[in-house]
C-alpha cells in the first residue's frame, strides 16, 4: 500500500507496523467494540504528526490517535479503518515549579506525571482509576475525571494550553502560562473533543501542591439511602471534600475476595471520603463527616491517617473493575451522572433494570459527583446475555436522562454513546457541535464517526453564505 | 423595526438609537433573525460595565438581556443554580448567600450581570484557589447570531457529552452567540472566614493554597475560609491582623484601568514592574487590575508580558476611541477563530469587531 511506504519512509519501518497480529493487537480499546487499522504509527513529535496527518489525508485514511488504549467507549477504535496513531513514544515531561505546571507529551501516563512531580511537593490532580496506565492526552481527549475531581474539577481544569495539528496538518498553539488568553478561548472545544478536532502534541497541565495532610474514611451503612444522604448532608454542611466515593454490597464483596483490603461485607454500602489540607483543617473535616455519618446510621466509621492504611483504602476502590474477573469473563461498565439530588431514586431504579433482565450488577462510583458506574459482568459468549446487557444498558441511560442526568461524567462517548445524543441534545445543539467538527476538520478524517451522530449538521438558518435551504435535513 | 416595538426599550447609559429588551429567549431570537437578515450590528448589554473593553462596538441596536433575569432552578443540595442572563451578580450571589452558598462571580460587580461577566470572561479574586471564569459554568444556552438557540453542557457537575462549547462561550463576546440562560456550578461557603492583614511574607508563603492572596499598592492580604479552627490556626501561623468576614478590596480606580495576565510565578516580579500605576494583584494566578491616568508606559509593560507569554488588555478608557490597540497582538490561532464564529454568527452581527485582531 502506498501509503504505508510513505509512512515506513517518515518514521523508519519499526514505526510502522502493518503485520496481522500487530493490527489485531490496536483494533480496540478497552471497549467491546473492534475495528481494523490499515496500519499503526508511532510518531516522535509534532512535525511527525503533522507529515502523517498530510500522507494520511493525501490518501482519504483516516487517523485515529490512541494514548493507552483504557477508554472505554470505542474512541480509539478505528471502527473506520485507517491509521492508528500511537502517541505512546511522545512522553517527555518538563516539570516548572515556579509556575506549578509541566509541558508534557500526550504520551505520559497519568501516574508518572504525579511522580515525577512529588519532589517539587506538586501533583496532578485529575485521577481516573486507569491512571498506572492511562496517558495525558488520552485524559485530554476524554477529559477525564477520577475520584479526586470532586474538588478539583475534570482534566478540562487542568490544561493550561495545548499544542495540537489540525487536520491540515496545521501545528497550532492555543492558552499559555498566563491565564485567560485574549480571543476565543480553543482549548476549551480541544479537551474532550476524543480525538475528533486535533491531534494533541503537547499538553501545558496545571500542578496543584500537595496537601499538607490528608484523612481517608471509610464509612459503612446498613442501606444505599443512609449512605447516599451522607453525601448531601456533607456538602449541605459547607464541605466540599477532595473524594466522596460509594461502593456497594456487591462490589465490596468482589473487591473483598480478591484484595482483602478489610472493607465490610456486610454493609450495604460504604462510603469512602477524603479531605485534604492542614491538619487542623483534616482533623476537623474527618471528625464532622464522621459525625454525619453517624447520625445516618453508620454502623462503623474508620479514619485512616497514616499513608499505607490510606492506600489500601484506595487500592480497594480502584482495583474494583479488576476485581470483576473473578465473577465473569466481561463487563460492561456505564457512566452516568445524575444531580446528587437524586442519587437515591435512581440507584433503586438502576437495580431494579438489573433485577428484570436478570443481570449481575455490581455499583461502585464517584457518589459526591452523582457520577453513577453500574457495572454489568457478563458472558459475551451468551448471544441472549449480551442482547439483555445492551438493553439494560439503555434503560440506565434513559433513567439517568429522565432524571436531568447526562450521558456521560467521565468516559466519553465515543462510538458507545453517540447515537444515544440525540436523547440529551436537540437538533439544533448537535448541529452546533458538527459546525465546530467541520471548522476543524472539514473532510472528517480525525478519528471520524465518533461523538457526534450521522446527519448531525443537518439545519441551516439565516441563508447566508449558505447553499442549503432553510430548515432542510442533508 | 415594527416588528420589534413590543420589546423596545430606553437603556441608561447606552448610546442613542434604538435600545431592545427580550422578555423571553423567542423575542431574542426575533431581534437576532431580523438583525442578520438586515445586517444590523447587535451590542449587546448586561449591566454596561465592561462596554469599553475590546474595540468599539459598530454602531447598530443595543440589546440589553435585563429582563431575562429569573432564577429558573436553584438545588442547593446539587450545588447548581439556573438563572437567566440578565441577573445581577449582586442580586445572585446575595440570594445564593441565603443558604451559604456562591458562585464565585467577581466580588465587587457593580451593575454588571451574571451574562455579562461570563461573555467578558470577568474573574474572581478566588480565582487562583477557585480557578478562572470557564471553571464556573456546567450549561450554557445561548442564541446565535443568525437565530438559533443551542444548548452546551449539562446541569449536573460532571459531563463529557460533545464539545464544551459553553466553556468556549466565556469571553467570547456573544460571538458564538448571546448567552441567555446560564446553570452555575456553586460552592459552599464554608462557616468561618478571614481577612488577615499585615501578615508576615514569609509565613503567608507557607500557607497552602488560601482562599486568595492579594497584593495592592501598600498592603498585602490574606483571604482564608473553612472551619473556626482552621481560620485561628492560619491567623495564629501568620502572625497578622486577623478580622472575620472576606473584605474584599475593589479594583484599583483611574481614568485608564487594565488587565495584566502572566505566568502565575511573574506576578511578583509584574507587581513590581507596574508601580507607579495603581495595582491589584491575584498571587497564584498572574492576574493584575491596573489603573492609570494616561497610558505612558503602556506599549513596553505589554511587550515585556507578551515575551513572557502574557497579555495587556485596556478594559477602560476615558475616550470614544482607544488610545491604542485594546487587546494587543493578535492571537496566532486567528483564521479558526474566524472561521468557527462564521458557523455561529455567519453575518457577524453580535459585537462585530470587538474581539483580539478585531474579529
Amino acid at each position: 500500500m502506498a501509503a504505508i511506504a510513505e509512512l515506513r519512509d517518515l518514521l523508519g519501518s519499526d514505526r510502522v507496523l502493518d503485520d496481522p497480529l500487530e493490527r489485531r493487537l490496536y483494533s480496540k480499546d478497552a471497549s467491546l467494540m473492534r475495528g481494523d487499522p490499515v496500519c499503526v504509527v508511532f510518531p516522535g513529535d509534532a512535525e511527525q504528526v503533522s507529515a502523517i496527518v498530510r500522507i494520511a489525508a493525501r490518501h482519504g485514511l483516516p487517523v485515529i490517535p490512541r494514548g493507552a488504549g483504557t477508554g472505554l467507549t470505542a474512541g480509539a477504535s478505528p471502527m473506520t479503518g485507517g491509521i492508528v496513531m500511537s502517541m505512546t513514544g511522545m512522553n517527555t515531561i518538563e516539570i516548572d515549579p515556579d509556575n506549578q505546571a509541566a509541558w508534557v507529551g500526550p504520551g505520559v501516563i497519568n501516574l508518572d506525571l504525579s511522580k515525577q512531580a512529588r519532589p517539587y511537593g506538586l501533583h496532578f490532580a485529575p485521577d481516573p482509576s486507569s491512571q498506572s496506565a492511562c496517558t495525558i492526552g488520552g485524559n485530554l481527549a476524554n477529559n477525564s475525571g477520577g475520584p479526586h475531581c470532586l474538588a478539583e474539577g475534570s482534566t478540562t481544569s487542568h490544561v493550561l494550553g495545548l499544542e495540537f495539528v489540525t487536520a491540515d496538518g496545521q501545528i497550532h498553539e492555543v492558552g499559555g502560562l498566563a491565564p485567560d488568553q485574549p480571543g476565543l478561548d480553543l482549548r476549551a472545544l480541544l479537551v474532550g473533543s476524543e480525538g475528533t478536532l486535533g491531534i494533541a502534541t503537547r499538553i501545558l497541565v496545571r500542578l496543584l501542591p500537595i496537601a499538607d495532610d490528608v484523612r481517608t474514611l471509610l464509612l459503612d451503612f446498613p442501606s444505599v439511602e443512609d449512605a447516599a444522604r451522607t453525601v448531601s448532608d456533607v456538602i449541605a454542611a459547607g464541605m466540599v471534600p477532595a473524594a466522596l466515593e460509594m461502593m456497594d454490597q456487591r462490589m465490596v464483596m468482589a473487591v473483598e475476595n480478591w484484595l482483602g483490603a478489610g472493607l465490610p461485607t456486610d454493609a450495604a454500602a460504604v462510603l469512602l471520603a477524603e479531605v485534604v489540607g492542614s491538619t487542623a483543617t483534616v482533623e476537623s473535616e474527618a471528625s464532622i463527616i464522621a459525625e454525619i455519618g453517624r447520625s445516618n446510621h453508620a454502623r462503623n466509621v474508620v479514619i485512616a491517617v497514616e499513608s499505607e492504611d490510606r492506600e489500601l483504602l484506595w487500592k480497594g476502590r480502584k482495583s474494583a473493575f479488576g476485581a470483576i474477573a473473578q465473577l465473569a469473563p466481561d463487563y460492561y461498565l456505564h457512566d452516568t451522572v445524575v444531580p446528587r439530588t437524586r442519587l437515591v431514586e435512581t440507584m433503586a431504579g438502576v437495580y431494579e433494570i438489573a433485577d428484570r433482565h436478570d443481570l449481575t450488577m455490581l455499583n461502585v462510583f464517584h457518589a459526591g459527583d452523582g457520577n453513577l458506574h453500574p457495572l454489568i459482568a457478563f458472558d459475551s459468549s451468551d448471544e441472549d446475555v449480551a442482547r439483555r446487557v445492551k438493553l439494560a444498558g439503555e434503560e440506565i441511560v434513559d433513567l439517568c436522562l429522565s432524571v436531568g442526568g447526562a450521558l456521560s461524567g467521565e468516559h466519553g462517548v465515543g462510538v458507545e454513546k453517540r447515537d444515544l445524543m440525540p436523547s440529551s441534545f436537540s437538533a439544533l445543539d448537535l448541529d452546533a457541535q458538527a459546525r465546530i467538527k467541520d471548522v476543524f476538520d472539514p473532510d472528517h478524517l480525525l478519528n471520524p464517526a465518533k461523538v457526534l451522530p450521522q446527519g448531525s449538521r443537518c439545519f441551516d438558518f439565516g441563508g447566508v453564505r449558505r447553499e442549503v435551504p432553510e430548515g432542510a435535513w442533508v | 423595526m415594527t416588528s420589534l416595538s413590543d420589546i423596545e426599550t430606553k437603556i441608561e447609559g447606552a448610546p442613542e438609537g434604538v435600545h431592545v429588551a427580550p422578555k423571553t429567549v423567542d423575542d431574542v431570537v426575533r431581534v437576532l433573525r431580523w438583525a442578520t437578515e438586515s445586517g444590523t450590528p447587535v451590542r449587546v448589554w448586561g449591566g454596561g460595565t465592561r462596554q469599553k473593553l475590546g474595540h468599539p462596538p459598530t454602531p447598530g441596536i443595543v440589546l440589553s438581556t435585563g429582563r431575562l433575569s429569573d432564577i429558573e432552578v436553584w438545588e442547593p443540595d446539587d450545588l447548581t443554580v439556573v438563572a437567566g442572563a440578565g441577573i445581577g451578580v449582586d442580586e445572585l450571589e446575595s440570594r445564593l448567600g441565603e443558604k451559604s452558598q456562591t458562585a464565585v462571580l467577581p466580588e465587587h460587580p457593580g451593575a454588571a450581570t451574571l451574562g455579562g461577566v461570563l461573555a467578558t470572561g470577568r474573574a474572581s479574586l478566588r480565582r487562583a484557589r477557585l480557578l478562572g471564569p470557564r471553571e464556573r459554568v456546567l450549561e450554557v444556552t445561548m442564541v446565535t447570531g443568525d437565530g438559533r438557540v443551542v444548548r452546551s453542557g449539562g446541569r449536573v457537575v460532571k459531563n463529557v457529552s460533545g464539545f464544551d462549547l459553553h466553556r468556549a462561550a466565556i469571553g467570547a463576546f456573544g460571538s458564538l452567540g448571546v448567552i441567555v440562560q446560564v446553570c452555575l456550578k456553586l460552592w459552599p461557603v464554608p462557616r468561618a472566614s478571614a481577612t488577615i492583614s499585615n501578615a508576615d511574607p514569609e509565613s503567608v508563603s507557607r500557607i497552602t493554597r488560601p482562599l486568595a492572596l492579594l497584593e495592592t499598592n501598600d498592603a498585602w492580604q490574606l483571604f482564608a475560609w473553612g472551619t473556626p479552627t482552621d481560620i485561628d490556626e492560619i491567623v495564629a501561623k501568620t502572625e497578622g491582623e486577623g478580622r472575620a468576614g472576606l473584605h474584599w478590596p475593589e479594583d484599583p480606580r483611574g481614568s485608564y484601568r487594565w488587565l495584566l495576565r502572566v505566568p502565575p510565578g511573574r506576578t511578583a516580579e509584574a507587581a513590581l514592574r507596574v508601580r507607579p500605576w495603581r495595582f491589584l494583584a491575584i498571587h497564584g494566578s498572574g492576574e493584575l487590575r491596573l489603573a492609570s491616568e494616561d497610558v505612558e508606559g503602556a506599549t513596553d509593560l505589554r511587550g515585556w508580558a507578551e515575551d513572557i507569554g502574557g497579555s495587556l488588555v485596556l478594559v477602560d478608557h476615558p475616550g470614544e476611541d482607544a488610545p491604542l490597540d485594546p487587546w494587543g497582538s493578535p492571537p496566532s490561532t486567528l483564521d479558526l477563530q474566524r472561521r468557527l464564529i462564521a458557523e455561529f454568527d455567519p453575518a457577524r452581527i453580535v459585537n462585530p469587531g470587538r474581539l483580539p485582531g478585531g474579529l
